[in-house]
């Protein structure tokens, strides 16, 4: 179980009434884990790590020096403030340095739920059998990865700030294969809340997707209209393509910078009705609230209406440029206009293909967010408003930036949590979309 | 699979500032005193694990030691030291694993953790539908160190950020430079496995990760480009920062990135390469490194990385390239990342072939995976990356061989008419079966009639593995073999990080595909 507030404070308080350095930054975080990893229709790995970490920063004249230990005695946590004491005598000036934050103002997030806190072994194990049982009941290998998540974290300093937080989660990721490897299907979700985590229905999506995938054809690689389904936009979006960072816009060097040293701040880069949205606060996606600077979240728009409204700022080069430092980033894309189904994107279709997810992407081309990768997992062509067919699998190139750009957003769905399929637990908002191109530049045998 | 996020690995690591000498004693006293216990707290997880019921037991009591510098231009971003000590048990319960951690590294607690393992593996045995069975492996004790020189971590602060302020200054100096990045990663990984088959193992392994960006930006035009160090991460010590020429790669990385700026944008095509082995470890990697992993062709990386187009049915059938194509497993080649005395089952380091003479012949193999194909004995790939994280298949060194003739780079350059020498890895990604890969690089220079002509730029190159390998007809020799590799290989769920090396000769592929990565934003 992880540390309570209480129990936070008291080592916070603990390493911080030790430090005799000009400024100093306490941290502790706690952290209970477990997992069961199934694959060929059995059983794998399951395991649980339980573990806890005591971090003290420190500023002597500006030199920084920090340690940790695992041990909250009070002899360890004295010894880890006299090392970061020691290093902070060593160490180079910190050109960077900012005075730790005074006391801030922060609103809670909402992401904790003591039920997936208490979830057990037999009825996990029992919950997998299940979907392993979906699997052989319909012919299919299963493979798939179920995780419980707790951690809590909380930071204090020297001049009177204090935060803690924790957070819950549980998540269910499942690849359905048939047996001859001619269809492949998958299908993720997380949670906070146990209860709102239907692994029955991740097992059945995952399954009906390799049964649909199933004797796929071959298309051309070429530039087709596409609809992607949440997932894949969560895929892609989580690719690192677009940060948002304003320091590598200011350097010159993002998808942000303009000739002649401005940024894109300003401009309308995307569709009109997309606003990107970071808020941790939203009820379906409620992510922690506080950054790793201590810098506390706030409700902010990165794209409102198509235009870049801001990028995003450390504390540092927000003073050096006179903004305000940003919060931890909660990436919510959606839509200024109501958000159409995917089922309605179907059948207003004339031609596209369906994208379910996409994988190993990589950025090729970060002057324009450009990136590449390859459809995973269920491709399927629509023709006049139906799916007639599943198609093997291709490699793209595509700009994220021009992806999303004025003219090429056709239809926008409704937000929906989901976490990028190689990424991580991490989740988006975001919404499946319907573009009018998108650059596949070969094909892929893979299944 | 390289992770796209190590940077942000790196700098979210649990982080202390540089040891005075006074610390390093003390750290050693306190790893001398766990040392000497470790032996009797594996016996306690044992005896622990076999009266619970358990057929097969080990323990993982291990200690990391990592340090990292990073800096920009003439600044000092972060110096971070973390040690992670704890342990891992790991037992098989009516053929299903269970396993869990701590880092409270005290009896008691080992006690409570084994019970635990214990607990999950029960619980999800009810549940199992295939038992799992182990290939024998011998009763080993052992103690092993890697081939280093100079320990890194006794080597001073400020000579190690010296060093890289005076690259950074180095690469500064070149005119349209505009900023540099550089760091230092170093690691030490304390490892103890004890087993209930009776072995006991320690090994102690030093590896280090230099590395530098260089990032040319044209105010007027909006363009930059950046250019990357070649000189790999390593399983060496601090001669690795004395030994190999970083301040004159970086002088020569800071004219290349500038020079990209103005370099004539590729026309896409197919063409004849010529690949040095700082990109073409990458391919190797992830073409055949990943796509002879047992456990994917048995499908248990399914749901994250992936399956194989090498199936079990093609091992000693399967065409994967030309005849010059010799691709051997190593887990003994000193300096190599993935090299150990033992792996995390206790098997000792070996030396195979998996493509032999262009064929496909072998596996990757562990205990658990080796009598799924009916062998006797594991190759011992178990690995985890981490005491808190349960051992799974993890890549050794896959390395290309060299021909059999010392060929040189500019006689493999002089057989091309119209073609491409590729140097530095770039972007990277290969499908999920691992047919259809696409790779960038640094630099690339334009082959015309078998001289080198001129820098290219937006160049990326995109085949299918056994196109690729099968197009392969010249290889440089022994002098042209070089090592280079990767310290974040992610594979498994929950996600871990490989460290592996790949070494190569230069080498020449006819016909491929190559693409223009250049998008316009206007």
């Amino acid at each position: 179980m992880v540390l309570t507030e209480t129990a936070s404070r008291a080592v916070t308080d603990r390493l911080l009434g030790s430090v005799t350095a000009d400024d100093g930054v306490a941290f502790v975080e706690s952290e209970d884990y477990s997992h069961l990893r199934f694959a060929a229709n059995t059983f794998l790995t399951s395991g649980r790590r339980e573990g806890v970490n005591a971090r003290v920063t420190v500023w002597i004249g500006k030199r920084r020096g920090s340690a940790s230990t695992t041990d909250l005695s009070d002899a360890a946590l004295k010894q880890a403030v006299e090392d970061a004491q020691t290093f902070a005598k060593l160490a180079p000036v910190d050109v960077e340095y900012l005075p730790s934050l005074a006391q801030q103002t922060y609103k809670p997030g909402q992401g904790w739920v003591d039920a997936t806190s208490r979830i057990d072994l037999p009825d996990r194990a029992h919950q997998i059998s299940d979907a392993i049982a979906q699997s052989e009941k319909g012919g299919i290998i299963g493979a798939g990865f179920h995780q419980v998540g707790l951690l809590a974290r909380a930071s204090a300093t020297m001049h009177g700030n204090f935060n803690y937080e924790r957070g819950s989660l549980v998540s269910l990721k499942m690849t359905a294969r048939t047996p001859d490897g001619s269809g492949s299907g998958y299908f993720g979700r997380n949670h906070f809340d146990v209860a709102r985590l239907d692994t029955a229905r991740v097992a059945r999506e995952a399954i009906r997707r390799a049964s649909d995938s199933r004797g796929a054809r071959m298309l051309p690689a070429g530039t087709y209209p596409v609809v992607l389904e949440a997932q894949a936009v969560a895929d892609l979006l989580d690719s690192g393509g677009m940060s948002f960072d304003a320091r590598n816009a200011d350097e010159g060097r993002s998808a942000f910078s303009l000739p002649g040293g401005a940024t894109r701040v300003g401009t309308r880069l995307f569709d009109p009705r997309i606003n990107i949205v970071s808020d941790p606060w939203r009820p379906e996606l409620s992510k922690f609230t506080v950054s790793d600077e201590g810098v506390p979240a706030e409700t902010t728009y990165l794209v409102r209406n198509g235009m870049v409204e801001t990028l995003r700022y450390s504390r540092y080069w927000a003073q050096q440029k006179n903004k305000k430092p940003s919060g931890p980033f909660a990436f919510i894309l959606e839509s200024s206009t109501p958000g159409s189904s995917v089922d309605a994107m179907i059948k207003t279709a004339k031609r596209a293909l369906l994208v379910a997810r996409f994988f190993y992407i990589r950025t090729v081309d970060p002057r324009s967010a450009s990136v590449t990768g390859l459809t995973r997992d269920g491709v399927w062509y629509i023709e006049n408003g139906e799916i007639k067919y599943p198609v093997r699998n291709f490699r793209f190139n595509q700009s994220i930036v021009l992806m999303l750009a004025p003219g090429n957003v056709d239809l926008i769905g409704v937000p929906e949590r989901v976490a990028s399929s190689e990424g991580g637990r991490d989740p988006l908002f975001v919404p499946a979309l319907r573009l009018n191109a998108f650059n596949f530049t070969s094909q892929s045998d893979a299944v | 699979m390289i992770r796209r996020e190590f940077l942000n690995v790196a700098s979210t690591a649990l982080g202390t500032v540089g040891l005075a000498p006074r610390m390093l004693e003390r750290e050693a006293a306190a790893a001398a005193e766990v040392d000497a216990a470790k032996s009797g707290l594996a016996d306690v997880a044992l005896a622990a694990a076999k009266r619970l019921g358990a057929s097969y037991a080990d323990i993982r009591i291990n200690r990391y030691r990592s340090e990292s510098i990073t800096t920009r231009e003439q600044q000092v971003q972060n110096v971070a030291r973390n040690q992670d000590f704890g342990f891992g048990v790991r037992v098989l319960v009516k053929g299903t694993w269970g396993f869990a951690a701590s880092s409270i590294v005290t009896a008691d607690e080992i006690r409570r953790v084994t019970q635990a393992a214990v607990d999950i593996a029960r619980a999800n045995s009810a549940f199992q539908r295939k038992r799992v069975t182990l290939a024998p492996a011998a009763r080993v004790e052992a103690n092993w160190k890697s081939a280093f020189e100079k320990d890194p971590f006794d080597v001073p602060l400020d000579i190690k950020i010296q060093f890289l302020l005076t690259l950074n200054g180095a690469a500064m100096k070149t005119a349209g430079v505009s900023f540099v990045n550089s760091s230092m990663v170093w690691v030490n990984e304390q490892r103890f496995l004890a087993t209930s088959d009776g072995s006991r193992i320690e090994q102690y392994i030093i590896r280090g990760l230099p590395q530098f960006n260089v990032t040319a930006v044209s105010r007027q035009t909006g363009d930059f480009q950046t250019r990357r160090s070649l000189g790999g991460p390593q399983a060496r010590g601090y001669e690795y920062i004395e030994k190999y020429p970083w301040r004159a790669e970086a002088q020569q990385a800071a004219e290349e990135a500038v020079a990209k700026l103005k370099a004539k944008s590729v026309e896409p095509g197919r063409y004849d390469l010529v690949i040095h082995p700082t990109n073409l470890w990458l391919t190797i990697h992830e073409s055949a490194g990943h796509a002879t992993e047992l456990d994917r062709a048995l499908w248990w990386e399914a749901d994250y990385a992936g399956t194989s187009f090498l199936t079990p049915d093609k091992a000693g059938k399967l065409r994967f390239g030309s005849p010059l194509v010799n691709i051997v497993a190593d887990r003994v080649q000193p300096t190599a990342l993935a090299t150990v005395a033992y792996d995390d089952d206790g098997v000792p380091a070996q030396r195979w072939y998996l493509v032999k003479d262009g064929v496909f012949v072998d596996w990757q193999t562990t205990r658990d995976l080796a009598p799924l194909i009916g062998r006797k004995k594991s190759y011992g790939c178990l690995n985890a990356d981490s005491w808190r994280n349960v051992a799974f298949p993890r890549m050794p060194n896959v390395s290309l061989e060299p021909g059999a003739q010392d060929t040189s780079l500019d006689e493999l350059v002089a057989g091309v008419e119209k073609g491409i020498l590729i140097y530095g890895d770039g972007s990277w990604s290969i499908d999920q079966q691992r047919y259809n890969f696409q790779f960038g690089g640094q630099t690339f220079w334009e082959i015309s009639k078998g001289k080198v002509a001129g820098m290219m730029r937006d160049v990326a190159y995109q085949s299918r593995s056994t196109d690729f390998w099968g197009a392969c007809d010249g290889l440089g020799g022994r002098s042209t073999y070089q090592l280079n590799g990767s310290f974040v290989d992610g594979k498994g769920e929950p996600g871990q990080v490989g460290v592996v090396s790949h070494g190569c000769p230069v080498a020449r592929f006819r016909q491929i595909n190559v693409l223009n990565t250049s998008v316009s934003m206007t």
